[in-house]
């Protein structure tokens, strides 16, 4: 059997009872360490778990995701990811090549940032498509998350903005250069980065989207002990430091009830231009 | 001994109208060193007695050894025209009558002539010199096409005119026949490279641009000298004299009439004005009839000293010769009144050597030859200098006024205006003049002049653009007419010097415009080459001069390329690795031309799209959409395959074009069938499916998938292997021309024309010989027809190994074997599977 295993959002301790019992009977443990991060390290994981896991990387997954099935029609592979295993990060093709190889899987839940994001007071019935936002470089600065967040928009909707992560990332350049493959650092990406860049793409647009004035939220941590929610116009929230990784963003839709501002509020920068901007964005009214 | 000043030369320098830039270029062993040697010695840096045999700008030991040039070396010269009314001739307006002259003497041989392209980028004329006996070879032609191509006006001398009357005892009227054959044959090459900015710049005797003489003797002349001298005595205007001394002119001095048709027992003008006292000089000299001498003497106004008229033979042929028509006043004449100045050549010049547009600052600072307008400087190459590891940067400076001490942005080849790749802002350390041998401080020099530089050389790799302009674009990248096509692994003998090594081979692919150093997959340090003789004389100095330690290095071998022979049987598609993208692609030939085109920088990735696209479609057939939506060129951004977009309304396309473009850059260096880079191929992107969020289509997942859908297309289109091969030009006596067939039969070449040289019994063969079958070749030949012929090979084109090269049964399928084994590889060519995935 092939079992992909919640892990939560914070540490060690988000596991649950199901999932900790296959860990500690399981043939092989891998942890998928690329598509989000825990706060606390493997080290720390395996001592909770009482047994050593097979980090899996990138590579490993998308490249030669045979060795992690191997044999696991016979006997019992846990896959372990953070979030839960098909909420924002992506493992179903995974779960097709089990599937092309007749080997049973079966998924345990656990909490995800879709999920937790809902710790802003924001429904969940009201987000719209969720988009990421990606670490733009010198040539690469794909704008189309700006066309999500205008349907979203549109509709009166949320939208989740999840941030992109770089850990063991081949430098692409060395790459292409040398055929070789060296890593970059690992690298996450900042609310505050988040925000300017959707602040530049609102320049070249110029929809109105996400300008200066509109609001946004940005969380920090979510499921952890020292978690942060901070809700500021995107021109408050360009320099807002929230501190360790990870971090989303929720840009605000119009279609917000009154409980749901009382309860931002509370998270505003600066409360007197968080009303300000409420009153003059049309916010609640839709 | 130096009969002029730095402060002399300088002065000059600000008056453009006086500057001459010029190198000289030829066949090998048509004598441009020997010939520069009497200029060099005229501006009085070598004693007259030595000129013919010192070879001054032959500056390193194993050139003066083997009598071949190897670099090309500059010099700055300073002359006067003998009448300072000549002034008058010169088509634009000069003011005094001091000129500079800046010459570089080239290299002949084909294996060096990066060196000639790099000194035609900075001069604006050419003195072309051809042998009365060998005539245009292959390589006047190459150097005479070059130097088209870069819009240099050429002149004209016809070398070596006392072998003609020594060895060959030509007649007056063979001697004329020969020579209008070879002018005839130099215009022919001119006129197929018709430039109109240039206008026609076809040599003739009777305008002055062409001059006959021998350099080892040290004279020349041209039709004009004699007209002069003519002119007074019959009374006529000088050009009048001049057309009349060349063609079909005769005298009939008992009517005293100038016909155009011979009258009976008449000899041509040319024949009994100008070739008359030269044959009568030889006559009596050569056949030691002393009292015929002294009168001639006299009567041409020759002064000798008793100890030259005591003189026998060719010693005394030489000193008669030399005061009656010294070579450096025909050659100065020639270059001084037939050469453009650099404010002249920099206004046709500048389209051609600007990549920016034609109306910015710097291209008009260009174009205006303007001192004072933004520096623009181009590197062509770098010269050694005394201290070990460090280099000149020398080359032109087109606009400005370059000096010690100014801050200039230096552009390398990849340099994009805007950015700051391949950029550095330094200080220039020190501005020099190269004088052959010796280099002379200068304190600044201005539009128009050639100069070197000293701090340059750590920020650029071979070539570039120095500019303190902000905005300037780079001047263009020289496109060279040979390939390092021929490549040899060097190894340390003792494993401690390999440090040594690395610095060696970085300092020689500094100090040679052309060789290639890299270090292959398997941890191979490589040199490759245009030639054997090329990448012998590069090893010789990486061991002597470069690394300084002893080397080892393997047999030559070939560089191949990838291609394919058909269409990809069917569309390839690969999956990115989160399978959340899909990139549909075809593989096909691309049209030889087109490949050709490219090479030459006809086509490139920085011409307009449309302009490019017009081109495309009306000359080589392409469909104009098609034409349009060219991505990419690679490798390396130029090279000679191409990656075309035909996909229809593809959402967020444009978000993926870079991951595209860098796995289109990675697969066209190393292809799928041996890792060797891909030529003349095209790539047509059918179709594509992408993840709606960028993340999930970044270029981790799109650039590997891309280069595998390419792997797979090519894979699936006959893929074929490209073997270099020379053109071969052999000269050879009749008698010996059987062996030249059975040693070519044997190296899988084969003869494609032969011709006999009017008037000798030589005969020019012309043949094909794949690189790879060449090495030996040279002393091979010689044995099979015992010493008489002689080879010059120059890279000609590519063309594929017969045989499908995944079947090791065949010629490529074993050539490719080998090399899978040397990098490393798995011996067995991939199958297409390996990179396509199934839907």
């Amino acid at each position: 059997m092939f079992y992909f295993i919640g892990l939560g959002l914070a540490d060690e301790k988000d596991i649950t009872v199901k999932g900790l019992e296959i860990v500690q009977r399981a043939e092989r443990v891998y942890l998928e360490a690329y598509t989000a991060i825990l706060m606390v390290d493997q080290e720390k994981l395996e001592a909770f778990y009482g047994r050593p896991l097979i980090l899996a990387d990138r590579e490993m997954v998308e490249s030669s995701s045979d060795t992690i099935l191997e044999n696991a029609a016979n006997v019992d592979i846990a896959f372990l990811v953070v979030g839960d295993p098909f909420g924002a990060t992506t493992h179903t093709d995974l779960s097709l090549r089990a599937r092309a190889l007749n080997i049973p899987t079966r998924t345990v839940h656990n909490a995800s940032i879709l999920t937790g994001v809902s710790i802003t007071g924001l429904s969940l019935y009201n987000f719209g498509q969720t988009t990421s936002m990606v670490f733009f470089t010198e040539s690469w600065r794909p704008a189309s998350f700006y066309d999500r967040l205008a349907e979203n928009a549109s509709l009166g909707l949320h939208s989740l903005v999840l941030l992109d992560i770089k850990v063991k990332e081949p430098d692409l350049d060395a790459l292409a250069r040398t055929g070789r493959v060296k890593y970059d650092p690992p690298r996450f990406m900042s609310c505050a980065q988040c925000v300017s860049q959707m602040l530049e793409i609102e320049e070249s647009r110029e929809q109105g989207v996400c300008k200066a004035d509109k609001l946004v939220v940005g969380v920090a941590r979510v499921g952890s002990e020292n978690q942060i929610v901070v809700a500021g116009t995107l021109g408050e929230m360009r320099d807002v430091e929230l501190g360790e990784p990870l971090h989303s963003v929720v840009l605000l839709g119009t279609r917000t009830y009154d409980l749901e501002r009382e309860f931002l509020l509370e998270f505003a920068k600066n409360k007197e231009s968080f009303n300000k901007a409420w009153e003059e964005g049309g916010y609640g009214k839709a | 001994m130096v009969n002029f000043t730095v402060e002399e030369i300088r002065e000059l320098m600000d008056k453009a109208a006086n500057v001459r830039n010029m190198s000289v270029i030829a066949h090998v062993d048509h004598g441009k060193s020997t010939l520069t040697d009497s200029l060099v010695q005229r501006a009085g840096i070598i004693s007259a007695a030595k000129a013919g045999e010192a070879r001054f700008t032959d500056t390193r030991a194993d050139e003066q050894e083997r009598g071949v040039t190897i670099k090309s070396t500059a010099i700055s010269l300073y002359a006067q025209l003998k009448e300072e009314e000549d002034l008058k001739e010169i088509p634009f307006k000069v003011e005094k009558n001091d000129f500079l002259i800046n010459l570089i003497d080239s290299p002949g041989h084909v294996d060096f002539s990066s060196e000639v392209t790099a000194a035609l980028r900075v001069t604006d004329g050419a003195l072309v010199v051809v042998d009365t006996i060998e005539g245009v070879c292959v390589q006047t032609e190459t150097v005479l096409r070059q130097a088209l191509g870069e819009r240099i006006k050429p002149v004209v001398i016809i070398n070596k005119v006392d072998r003609a009357l020594l060895e060959l005892q030509l007649e007056k009227e063979d001697l004329f026949q020969n020579f209008s054959r070879v002018i005839e044959s130099v215009n022919v090459v001119i006129s197929t490279y018709f430039d109109k900015s240039l206008g026609d710049v076809q040599v003739y005797p009777d305008k002055g641009t062409v001059a006959f003489g021998s350099g080892l003797h040290g004279w020349a002349f041209t039709i004009r000298q004699f007209a002069a001298r003519y002119a007074k005595k019959f009374g006529v205007d000088k050009n009048k004299m001049m057309s009349r001394l060349w063609g079909d002119q005769w005298f009939n001095p008992k009517t005293k009439k100038w016909t155009t048709t011979a009258p009976d027992g008449v000899e041509r003008s040319f024949n009994s004005f100008v070739l008359d006292p030269i044959y009568k000089i030889f006559n009596a000299v050569m056949n030691v009839k002393k009292d015929e001498v002294l009168k001639l003497v006299n009567a041409l106004d020759i002064k000798l000293t008793n100890d030259e008229k005591d003189l026998e033979g060719k010693a005394q042929l030489k000193v008669v010769m030399r005061k009656f028509l010294p070579a450096a006043d025909a050659l100065l004449e020639m270059m001084i009144l037939h050469l453009p100045s650099p404010a002249q050549a920099q206004k046709y010049r500048m389209e051609t050597l600007y990549e920016g547009p034609h109306d910015d600052e710097a291209a008009i600072g260009i174009r205006d030859c303007d001192p004072k307008g933004p520096l623009m400087l181009y590197v062509s190459k770098m010269v050694p200098t005394s201290d070990k590891g460090r280099f000149y940067a020398f080359g032109r400076v087109f606009s400005g006024t370059v000096r010690s001490g100014l801050k200039v942005r230096i552009q390398g080849p990849h340099y994009t205006p805007g950015k700051k790749d391949d950029l550095f802002i330094k200080a220039v350390q020190r501005t020099i003049l190269m004088m052959g041998r010796f280099i002379e401080p200068i304190e600044d020099v201005p539009a128009g002049n050639i100069c070197g530089l000293v701090g340059i050389d750590q920020f650029l790799l071979k070539s570039g653009t120095l500019t303190t302009s902000e905005t300037a674009h780079n001047l263009k990248v020289m496109k060279f007419s040979v390939s390092p096509v021929v490549e040899r692994s060097v190894e340390v003998k003792n494993a401690n010097d390999l440090p040594k090594l690395v610095e060696g081979l970085k300092r020689l692919s500094k100090s040679d415009p052309c060789v290639l150093t890299y270090i292959n997959p398997s941890g191979d340090h490589i040199v490759a080459g245009a030639g054997e003789l090329h990448l012998e004389i590069c090893l010789k100095d990486l061991e002597e001069d470069h690394a300084c330690v002893p080397l080892k290095f393997s047999d030559p071998v070939v560089q191949y390329r990838e291609s394919v022979g058909g269409i990809s049987s069917i569309t390839a598609l690969s999956k990115s690795p989160n399978k959340h993208n899909r990139l549909y692609v075809t593989a096909q030939p691309l049209e030889e031309e087109v490949s050709k085109a490219i090479e030459e920088g006809k086509i490139g990735p920085r011409d307009d799209f449309k302009a490019r696209a017009r081109i495309l479609a009306d000359e080589h057939g392409w469909d104009v959409t098609d034409a349009r939506k060219i991505w990419c060129f690679g490798p390396d951004t130029s090279g000679p395959n191409l990656f075309v977009d035909q996909t229809k309304a593809v959402q967020y396309l444009n978000e993926i074009k870079d991951s595209v473009v860098s796995g289109f850059s990675w697969a066209t260096r190393e292809g799928p069938v041996a890792e060797e880079p891909l030529r003349s191929t095209r790539f047509n992107l059918l179709d594509v499916t992408l993840h709606a969020d960028a993340i999930h289509r970044g270029a981790g997942q799109i650039m590997p998938t891309c280069r595998r859908v390419l792997y797979a297309s090519m894979l699936l289109a006959k893929p074929a292997i490209l073997e270099p091969v020379y053109l071969v030009e052999i000269q050879v006596p009749e008698q010996a021309m059987g062996g030249i067939y059975g040693v070519l039969t044997r190296r899988r070449g084969h003869v494609f024309e032969e011709a006999q040289r009017p008037g000798t019994p030589l005969y020019n063969i012309k043949a094909y010989l794949p690189v790879n079958e060449s090495f030996g070749f040279v002393a091979d030949l010689r044995q099979g027809t015992g010493g008489q012929a002689f080879p010059q090979s120059v890279f000609d084109h590519w063309q594929i190994l017969p045989g499908d090269p995944t079947d090791k049964a065949t010629k490529s399928g074993q050539v490719v074997e080998a090399m899978r084994i040397k990098k490393g590889l798995k011996p067995d060519v991939p199958d297409y599977t390996n990179y396509y995935d199934k839907l």
